[in-house]
């Protein structure tokens, strides 16, 4: 190896002129840029094709209007994607409110409240829910969870919450996929997500703004509450936003626990269509029409788009927190 | 006073419940799961091809071999370039906004939806390279999962390469070592560990993906085979299996028992499941062991 390597070095100082223009000191240089190189361009065409695909009708219908347009039809290229939208929109946001919550609590009694062994036990149950393919949580919902909603939480919701809060109102008795179903699993497919980073977001923060606190006569509840979660909130706000990119994106169980109507939920208990499933569903069988191929893969341009801001967002946060703490 | 005591009692309560629960519920899936599942698993359900039963369903022998066969190649696909990228992100690039840009392209790659890549993978692979790929294929699946995992050994071995101690770095350079003697000889086993670690967690995330797989690699009942047949809709004339074929995974195995719950028993469906938990939550465990030793030696 050593001696291709070197042989292929004074090839490269022979044809000089190559040497100049690529600017490759050795040939181990270029092996490795060559590498790079090529992994750079297939991630920046990944990222550039789902636009340049979409590209066309965003154009044609414009973007606004292909959000905030309800109709959906590929006979008469109608491109409307309102209700998959706020079908999507939703789902995150209700998966955020069961998640958050549960999952700040959590990282609060890992970090402040439990013995170091009960610790050693409970993360990893937790952190091991990663582990759970995205089909699995899709079949436990179908087969098992739906049971659950249809003939219990259903309709005790509607007959309690529901006489006075349409959001609680259970349209369609004889089944049990609805938001609140897919927002639950979806919940805790996102759940180890909050708590891992959470806790360790908690974890970063120093002693001594405890003690200061402590010092002050503040109870532990009070300590956590106005000393180490403000420091630790860029930490927590970007778990948040890492659970809500990975609820945006879930097609496989969401497909199986959503219910799958044509219009947005009215009611947590009502079904939808999320983004992601019109695209699995649809795309396959719509090859011969490039004008559909380039409306569903807007579809993906939007979840990749809403993604990428999240990502910036994160990286912001973490600049800002990094320089906070320096 | 009271009421601050009464404040903390509550919040405690809160805080105390919320992590049991975090806690149980993977206790409690598992449990149902296996609960469903263990009365179908028997040596005959996991080593038996699903062809040599009648219907759909019955075994998945294909499925556990096609998962393997599927994430190792994906695996086999992505290391050398997420290596190669992360030695030259560490040891050679010098240019800011390059290593800007880099950075920013793999942190996104890592979120991607993987609908998106789907999406692509249907699109580009399946449909536009079908002369190529042959359609719905293993190395479909395997070049689409590829991308998915690519990010994921990429962060691994940039943070393994991270962690090898100049001091030894340095040595090699003192005792006449070129770039590439060092990096062949002392960086990369040294950070060896690191590197299989993020491998396998790729092998891992490419086995547990249901949404990517079942748009490029498709679904068979056969096992998959090696031969060759004369095929005139693809490149040379033939068709290499199982390269072209279409491929069974366990997460289609598993989809298959929701998608087709008259012909396949749910408690197949859960017993795949079980299988498949069972391979990525060992392959999970075996790399957090891993981690484990190398930090106390």
């Amino acid at each position: 190896m050593q001696q291709f390597i070197e042989r292929l070095n004074t090839k490269f100082l022979e044809t000089a002129g190559l040497f100049d223009t690529f600017k490759v000191k050795n040939a181990d240089h270029f092996f490795f840029s060559a590498i790079a190189g090529m992994a750079l361009f297939l991630m920046l065409f990944i990222i550039i094709y789902v636009f340049y695909v979409a590209y066309p009708v965003l154009i044609k219908v414009g973007l606004f209007d292909f959000v905030t347009d309800a109709a959906w039809s590929y006979g008469s290229s109608e491109y409307g994607i309102r209700e998959y939208a706020l079908s999507t929109i939703y789902l995150t946001v209700l998966t955020l409110l069961i998640s958050v919550p549960l999952g700040i609590f959590a990282a609060i009694y890992l970090a402040e409240f439990a013995s170091r062994k009960i610790e050693s036990i409970l993360r990893p149950l937790i952190e091991l829910l990663v582990g759970i393919p995205s089909v699995v949580y899709g079949i436990f919902g179908f087969f098992i969870l739906e049971d659950i909603f249809r003939y219990h939480i259903d309709p005790f919701l509607d007959s309690t919450l529901g006489v006075f809060l349409p959001i609680f109102r259970d349209t369609n008795p004889n089944h049990g996929f609805s938001l609140l179903l897919a927002s639950t699993v979806l919940a805790v497919m996102i759940l180890p997500t909050i708590v891992t980073l959470s806790q360790d977001a908690i974890r970063m923060v120093s002693k001594d703004y405890r003690d200061a606190s402590f010092s002050l006569g503040a109870t532990k509840w009070e300590t956590i509450k106005n000393t180490v979660l403000p420091a630790a909130k860029g930490g927590i706000i970007a778990s948040v936003i890492l659970g809500a990119m990975r609820a945006m994106g879930e097609t496989m169980a969401v497909l199986m626990l959503y219910g799958g109507s044509a219009r947005a939920p009215v009611s947590i208990l009502d079904s939808g269509t999320a983004m992601t499933s019109i695209i699995l569903g649809d795309l396959g069988s719509h090859f011969n029409n490039d004008e559909a191929v380039s409306a569903l893969f807007a579809i993906a341009a939007l979840l990749f788009g809403m993604e990428i801001f999240f990502v910036l967002i994160i990286k912001l946060i973490g600049a800002s927190y990094g320089s906070s703490k320096a | 006073m009271d009421r601050r005591k009464l404040e903390e009692n509550i919040f405690k309560g809160i805080s105390y419940l919320a992590g049991i629960i975090s806690g149980l519920i993977l206790i409690l899936i598992i449990g149902k799961i296996a609960w469903a599942g263990i009365p179908y698993i028997n040596w005959y359900f996991l080593l038996t091809s699903e062809n040599e039963t009648p219907g759909i369903g019955g075994a998945i022998g294909n499925s556990i071999v096609g998962t393997f066969v599927l994430s190792i190649l994906a695996t086999v696909l992505a290391s050398p370039l997420a290596v190669g990228l992360a030695v030259y992100m560490k040891r050679y690039a010098k240019n800011r906004p390059f290593i800007k840009l880099v950075d920013f392209c793999v942190e996104v790659m890592s979120g991607t939806p993987s609908i998106v890549l789907g999406a692509l993978g249907i699109l580009i692979l399946v449909f536009y390279l079908r002369y190529y790929t042959g359609g719905f294929s293993l190395i479909s699946g395997a070049i689409a999962l590829s991308l998915l995992i690519l990010p994921v050994i990429e962060r691994a071995a940039e943070q393994a390469i991270d962690r090898v101690p100049k001091e030894l770095e340095e040595a090699s350079y003192a005792l006449g070592a070129n770039k590439w003697e060092t990096i062949i000889k002392i960086t990369l086993p040294f950070a060896l560990s690191g590197i299989i670690t993020g491998i396998v967690l790729g092998i891992g995330r490419a086995a547990e993906e249901s949404t990517i797989v079942i748009m490029t690699a498709g679904y068979s009942i056969h096992m998959l085979s090696f031969k060759i047949v004369p095929n005139e809709a693809l490149i040379n004339g033939m068709k290499v299996y199982p390269f072209q074929a279409l491929l069974a995974t366990l997460p289609i195995t598993i989809y298959n028992s929701y998608h087709y719950p008259t012909m396949v028993d749910q408690g197949e469906g859960f017993a795949a499941a079980l299988v498949l938990i069972a391979i990525v939550m060992f392959i999970n465990l075996g790399t957090r062991l891993l981690l484990r030793r190398r930090r106390i030696g």
